[in-house]
């Protein structure tokens, strides 16, 4: 018998969970928890350690499916596995939810925190979610990623439907494993399948009012930490706030005002991420500026900077300007 | 001045470092090519902090996370700000704490200086 690994990585709600149920012959094994954070705004359960369910491909051979937590803050995870669970693995599968900003933030992310994983293995970019956001197409993500010096897989699927996940299955152990009925596995995976039984109308709708019931703002609070976000557009003007404090906001909005004259002016020395504002006895204030849209946080002193971050990076992301 | 920048700049944890009065610099241990970075810093903490005394505000520390450095600027006194620039992956936990143990030397050094 051989036994091939694969590590499911990608961004929160990029569908790793959905990928591996999908392709599991038996009962996943996952440790979701009730969402804590700005993710409430897409989903209401999240991955804390990891996912793990097992595909037999035939008689011979077996695909042992891992799967990371999407949040930064369990980084610590993603070290564990990729040094002891998934150290022999054959690739590394990126999804990338293409209802997201700007898709290729998250690549560049992913694809820095795994170098060294990556270095050594197949890695396959698995674009998810393109059937409520079809751009980025195919064309422009091998033409970004060229340009990124990245040469790759991109694979559109459905991580809901195990026939569509079956593709990346195929693409990294199907050269080497030649005895595998690929129709019949499709067809006993069948059952695995999450795909929504309901119009497409109906579908647009349900999809429609889960981001519409959480604000970006609701979203923010939902961070245990976070006391305050206020949201601008590119023309700086407030689009949204819930900062009480006028001292906060005011601070917010000069930082806000810096980051935007220094991008301009300092662009030289490379993009500007965020700036902070911290004191002893006073909250925390996190500024994150893009071109189309700037968000402000105010946050406890204890709460970690790089939880902050990562929270306004998902928040950007899933905003809708 | 420049002796203190001596023991503020540290290996992994602090590449350059200045200390700012107002809107001057009066030393500086960036290098030519970091110099860019200085006026940067120059431009932002004077910005910041001179907003955080005009709110009347408490926050004496600031971190801009630019390419891939980090430039932070720690309130000394009022209107003076000692600068230091880091790669961003460093973490922001260390730099606070060895410039607190830099600023208790600074303190010892002026007692020190004053009992002489």
């Amino acid at each position: 018998m051989t036994d091939y690994k694969v590590l499911f990585t990608g961004s929160v709600c990029s569908g790793k969970t959905t990928a591996i149920r999908s392709l599991s012959d038996i009962e996943t094994v996952d440790t979701d928890a009730r969402v804590s954070d700005s993710a409430i705004r897409r989903k209401r359960k999240t991955t804390i350690a990891m996912d793990y369910g097992v595909l037999d491909l035939s008689d011979d051979a077996r695909l042992h499916l891992y799967g990371t937590p999407g949040q930064e803050r369990f980084k610590f995870m993603w070290e564990v596995m990729m040094s002891d669970l998934v150290h022999d693995a054959e690739g590394l599968v990126l999804l990338v939810d293409n209802t997201r900003n700007d898709p290729f933030k998250d690549i560049r992310f992913y694809v820095e925190e795994f170098r060294d994983f990556i270095v050594r293995r197949r890695l396959i970019i698995a674009v998810t979610h393109s059937d409520e956001q079809a751009e980025p197409d195919h064309d422009y993500y091998m033409q970004e990623l060229k340009a990124m010096g990245l040469f790759t897989t991109v694979i559109f699927i459905d991580a809901r439907d195990p026939s569509s996940v079956l593709k990346i299955v195929k693409e990294l152990v199907g050269h080497r494993e030649k005895e595998i009925a690929w129709s019949e596995l499709e067809e006993r995976l069948a059952v695995n399948s999450s795909m929504p039984q309901v119009t497409e109308e109906e579908h647009e709708s349900s999809s429609a009012d889960m981001s519409e019931n959480v604000t970006l703002l609701d979203a923010a609070m939902n961070t245990r930490g976070i006391t305050g976000a206020i949201h601008l557009g590119a023309d700086r003007k407030v689009l949204s706030s819930n900062v009480s404090s006028k001292q906060n906001k005011e601070l917010l909005r000069s930082m806000i005002n810096l980051v935007t004259a220094l991008e301009t002016k300092a662009s030289f020395l490379g993009h500007i991420d965020d700036l902070v504002l911290c004191g002893p006895q006073q909250e925390t204030l996190s500024v994150f500026v893009e071109k189309e849209q700037a968000l402000g946080l105010c946050s406890d002193k204890e709460l970690s900077i790089n939880v902050v971050k990562q929270q306004a990076m998902d928040l950007l992301q899933w905003s809708q300007r | 001045m420049n002796e203190l920048l001596g023991t503020v700049d540290k290996e992994n944890i602090v590449e350059s470092s200045c200390f700012l009065e107002g809107k001057e610099v009066t030393a500086s241990s960036f290098s030519k090519a970091n110099r860019h970075y200085e006026t940067v810093a120059r431009q932002t903490f004077s910005y910041i902090f001179l907003n955080v005394g005009k709110h009347k505000s408490k926050h004496n520390e600031a971190h801009l996370e630019i390419g891939d450095k980090r430039l932070s600027g720690f309130l000394l006194k009022a209107n003076r700000v000692l600068v230091c620039l880091s790669a961003k992956d460093t973490n922001i936990v260390d730099v606070r704490a060895h410039v607190q143990q830099v600023q208790r030397l600074m303190l010892k050094a002026e007692v020190d200086r004053m009992l002489a």
